[in-house]
């Protein structure tokens, strides 16, 4: 099945993508919630496919594709608000870097999380870095770890693999969060990296301010972004690896 | 036939399935259940609740948690129109799938999760 990018608005000519799709604690769509609010980015282009659910979001009074991207002049965010049904992940994680790699993409970073039983006991939740090409420890400095060894499960590990075989580069930024519960605190820390590596100056405090509000607000779509994860075995990311060979 | 009219009839039920119970104010919450060797920890996610608002309790060989918000939440608050509502309470029961201590029921809040602790008999 084929996904389609309608383009409503010029493209930026150089630009890094930023992907917020729904996974474990909501943590990818809160931050890039966050980041379009705070940067004011504009709707440039939607997603459409006859794989999607036939949903749209009213936001305005204006109906729009619940996945789109907006963006300013040197960065662009994909995002959801809906669920991502498990069957649409691999045409949507091809189309999507198959799209950027048309376009005069630097890199992508892919924002999202990885549970953790202990969170509730984290008052600062670390982010650890997944990277595809060692030359990106540069950009990534000493804001967030790397991710040395365990499972990534979803959208964004077939990604990663399509990031690679093309050689796009790609960074995957996944910070501790809540398996099935909204966490606006591990998409504080992911948006606090953002700063770091792209020398922005988004401030988080509104963000944490507002957490409960956005706990409840969310709540709905990360029941049914629980039951996708569910049907793609996320819970494989708890496993430890077998022995590196 | 029979079968295909149950399967319709629980995909109508999914489909009806709100977590936003206008007619009783009630709001279903997000939880977990976590079957570990000793204990089953349930954990329930309850934004604008405080500890000393929490009900909880056990129905035969289920867990029940009755918990009231600080402040009313109105659907208007989120922008919608076209549906109206005012919510002040979360409700959730969770069977219990194991034998389990109901007299050594321990609970706490933190960051905003109830973590309910129910030792294995």
């Amino acid at each position: 099945m084929e996904i389609r990018f309608i383009e409503k608005e010029p493209v930026p000519k150089k630009f890094i993508l930023i992907n917020a799709l729904p996974d474990v604690g909501l943590v990818g769509v809160i931050a890039a919630t966050h980041l379009i609010s705070s940067l004011k980015m504009k709707e440039i282009a939607y997603l459409d496919s006859e794989i999607f659910p036939p949903i749209i979001v009213l936001h305005e009074g204006e109906p729009k594709s619940p996945i789109r991207i907006l963006a300013n002049h040197s960065l662009a965010v994909l995002i959801s608000e809906t669920a991502v049904p498990a069957e649409a992940i691999h045409p949507l994680a091809n189309a999507i870097v198959n799209w950027a790699s048309s376009k005069n993409v630097e890199y992508v970073i892919s924002l999202g999380g990885v549970a953790v039983q202990n969170r509730q006991d984290i008052d600062s939740p670390k982010v650890f870095a997944v990277l595809t090409d060692k030359k990106l420890m540069k950009i990534i400095g000493d804001s967030a770890e790397i991710m040395e060894e365990g499972y990534i499960v979803g959208t964004y590990a077939l990604m990663i693999k399509k990031c690679m075989e093309i050689k796009l580069p790609a960074i995957t930024l996944l910070a501790q969060s809540f398996f099935s519960y909204p966490d606006p605190e591990a998409a504080a820390a992911t948006i606090k990296v953002l700063n770091k590596i792209l020398n922005l100056n988004i401030d988080v405090s509104e963000l944490l301010q507002k957490g409960e509000e956005i706990r409840l607000r969310a709540k709905d779509i990360m029941r049914r972004t629980q039951a996708e994860l569910i049907k793609m075995n996320k819970a494989q990311e708890y496993d430890l690896p077998p022995l590196y060979m | 036939m029979e079968r295909k009219k149950r399967s319709f009839f629980e995909e109508l039920i999914n489909f009806m399935d709100s977590s936003w119970d206008e007619e009783t104010s009630i709001m279903q919450p997000l939880y977990n259940i976590f079957l570990k060797p000793n204990e089953v920890v349930v954990t329930v996610d309850l934004p604008y609740v405080d500890l000393n608002k929490i009900e909880v309790k056990a129905v035969e060989d289920k867990l029940e948690v009755l918990a009231k918000t600080k402040e009313a939440i109105c659907l208007s608050k989120f922008g919608l129109k076209h549906r109206s509502g005012e919510f002040n309470c979360y409700h959730i029961v969770v069977q219990i799938p194991v034998p389990v201590d109901w007299r050594k029921l321990t609970y706490r809040l933190k960051r905003g999760i109830l973590e309910v602790h129910l030792p294995r008999l």
